[in-house]
């Protein structure tokens, strides 16, 4: 009986300014032997700290018994040699067996907590996964739709390919996609369970069975590297406050030689004809707005560079304007009126907004629907798409 | 046990059954990570998120493997099934494990129904000297909600049956 390969892939580290003990990847040794490296930095770690010890078990996927009891043992040992000193040990809300195996650590003792990392992700986050965004979503897809779908040959994608839709939303993308391009896999992921509620009940109603609806955070995602052909991420990097650290993320699941399609808006380029200054003004602040939560809805244009940075390679961009000409303009409308709700609602009321501004801020969404439903009007949304390959 | 036995049959599916040589099986500890990720995949493409439920499927599965991979004989089969009634899903384990072995395991799943089993897995992962399978079993109660039975046919082998709600954990 022997132990030939080594065992699966994990990284460890520690980072004596954050106070931060990591572990990532998949820990399933033979024996506690072969993880006494990893496990001696911990207890070095442990020396060199004072106050609190994070131990960051979020990338973790797999533990097996032997890694878990090891581990224990260190954590244990040291609660009891250094009284005074504090652990924490964060898990993953997305690895279902994370959490129910880690809150023993605190059963064994009172100075081991933990902390079970969810939507504390990011600043904004909270709006972004509030439901009633999901109508718009909805409306948003259809009306995106009428372009996407002669856009997304462009980049690359074809019938019968392994696609990924990170940060899917209600899954209506997905499928779009499915119905159009047929692919041999495609998995969604959203970090909203209602979102995905919603996806769930859809597929089922439309008898689709065979998208993989999957809860997840798109900054560590349980996916294993170099899957799929095509990965898809829309509307979702501008929300993020660190854009890079998802993209990183898209690289990794992407096949060398696919490519990851990434589109976003850049808001304060939304126009309107008559009123059009009343509504620039709107869009101005919206992106001044986002901006104070870390957003960065202004992102559209800085796709080659965000994609080019990330190591992609033969990177494509193009824009497209959704408009009121693109079918029923009530649609267009009630995009803004949603927008509407949101932004000069909660938003607006959450930065501590004065009732003045708020009236004045909204005045320019309602005047973007007045363009959008006049006869003679002209209301647009202008959106970047942008991709990049993978090298081999 | 012939009825239970029948009872278990008509109630569960059976979605896959793999056999392995055990000799090539314990030839590299990495055939436990892959086998375990292998049966998960397959059989979890049709649940609700079938990305967590794999996970958490193989993780079991891994547990699982791992022990058999230590039960000291490579001479025989592994055979590993995977049954599934509505919400339960269900793993049967066969491996060959020598008499004296299979009375420690007979004696740990006793226990598991007998005794107070959070203090039981507390004491095993805070003790150096508890038997790591005593540890493995404990852990998939208290971790996993599983139940474990187990079969015993004689001619050398043991069967692990180890029921889990695992659409339950996942929400
Ligand atoms: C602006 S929406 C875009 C949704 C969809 N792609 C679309 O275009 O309709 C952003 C989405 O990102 C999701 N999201 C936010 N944080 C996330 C995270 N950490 N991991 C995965 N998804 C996240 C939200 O739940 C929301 O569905």
């Amino acid at each position: 009986m022997t132990a030939q390969s080594p065992s699966p892939v994990f990284t460890v580290r520690f980072d004596i300014s954050d106070q931060e003990f990591s572990l990532a990847g998949v820990l399933r040794p033979h024996s506690p032997a072969e993880i006494a490296d990893d496990l001696l930095l911990l207890r070095n770690g442990i020396e060199a700290v004072n106050g609190v010890l994070y131990v960051n078990l979020k990338r973790v996927t797999h533990m097996n018994s032997t890694a878990f009891r090891a581990l224990t043992r260190v954590l244990v040992d040291a609660s009891h040699s250094r009284p005074e000193l504090k652990f924490v040990v964060v898990a993953s809300s997305v690895v279902a067996w994370a959490a129910r195996m880690f809150r023993h650590l605190t059963d064994l003792s009172p100075n081991i907590a933990i902390e079970i990392y969810d939507s504390a992700f990011y600043p904004g986050q909270a709006f972004v996964e509030n439901q009633s965004f999901i109508p718009i979503l909805r409306t948003q897809t259809r009306m995106t739709w009428r372009h996407e779908r002669e856009i997304l040959p462009r980049h690359g994608l074809r019938t019968g390919m392994a696609i990924a839709d990170i940060c899917c939303g209600i899954g209506d993308f997905a499928m779009l996609v499915r119905k159009e391009f047929d692919p041999a896999r495609i998995v969604a992921l959203d970090h909203s369970m209602a979102s995905l509620d919603y996806a769930r009940d859809v597929a089922e109603k439309f008898g689709v069975r065979d998208i993989e609806y999957t809860y997840g955070d798109a900054s560590q995602m349980l996916l294993e590297s170099d899957q799929f052909d095509f990965v898809i991420c829309r509307h979702s990097l501008q929300i993020f406050d660190r854009p890079e650290m998802l993209l990183r993320e898209l690289y990794r699941i992407c096949k060398p030689g696919g490519r990851v399609y990434i589109t976003n808006e850049k808001n304060s380029h939304c126009l309107g004809e008559p009123r059009s200054d009343s509504i620039q003004w709107t869009y101005h602040e919206v992106a001044k707005l986002f901006s104070h939560f870390d957003m960065d809805v202004e992102m559209g244009p800085k796709g080659l560079r965000l994609l080019q940075d990330a190591g992609f390679e033969a990177v494509k961009m193009e824009s497209f304007m959704v408009s009121n000409l693109d079918g029923d303009p009530q649609e267009f409308a009630d995009i803004i009126a949603a927008w509407r709700d949101v932004y000069a609602g909660e938003m607006s009321v959450r930065r501590g907004d004065s009732q003045e501004f708020i009236e004045r801020f909204k005045q320019g969404f309602e005047d973007h629907i007045f363009a959008a439903l006049h006869p003679r009007g002209y209301a647009g949304w202008p959106i970047w798409a942008a991709s990049g390959r993978k090298p081999l | 046990m012939k009825s239970q036995k029948a009872a278990i049959s008509v109630a569960f599916d059976q979605l896959l059954s793999l056999r392995m040589d055990m000799a090539n099986f314990t030839a590299d500890w990495l055939h436990c990570d892959q086998l375990s990720n292998y049966v998960a995949r397959m059989v979890s493409h049709d649940r609700p998120d079938p990305l967590r439920h794999s996970n958490l499927l193989s993780s079991v599965l891994n547990e699982l493997l791992e022990m058999s991979f230590r039960s000291e004989t490579d001479d025989g089969e592994l055979v590993c099934a995977f049954c599934r009634c509505r919400e339960i899903e269900r793993v049967e384990l066969t491996f060959p494990c020598p008499p004296r072995q299979r009375q420690f395991y007979k004696d740990v799943v006793l226990g598991l129904k007998t005794r107070q089993v959070l203090a039981s897995y507390l004491g095993a992962i805070a003790n150096d000297s508890a038997p790591g399978d005593e540890a493995i079993l404990l852990g998939l109660v208290v971790n996993y909600d599983a139940e474990v039975q187990l079969r015993d046919f004689g001619a050398g082998t043991l069967t692990f049956i180890v029921d889990l709600p695992l659409g339950k954990l996942l929400n």
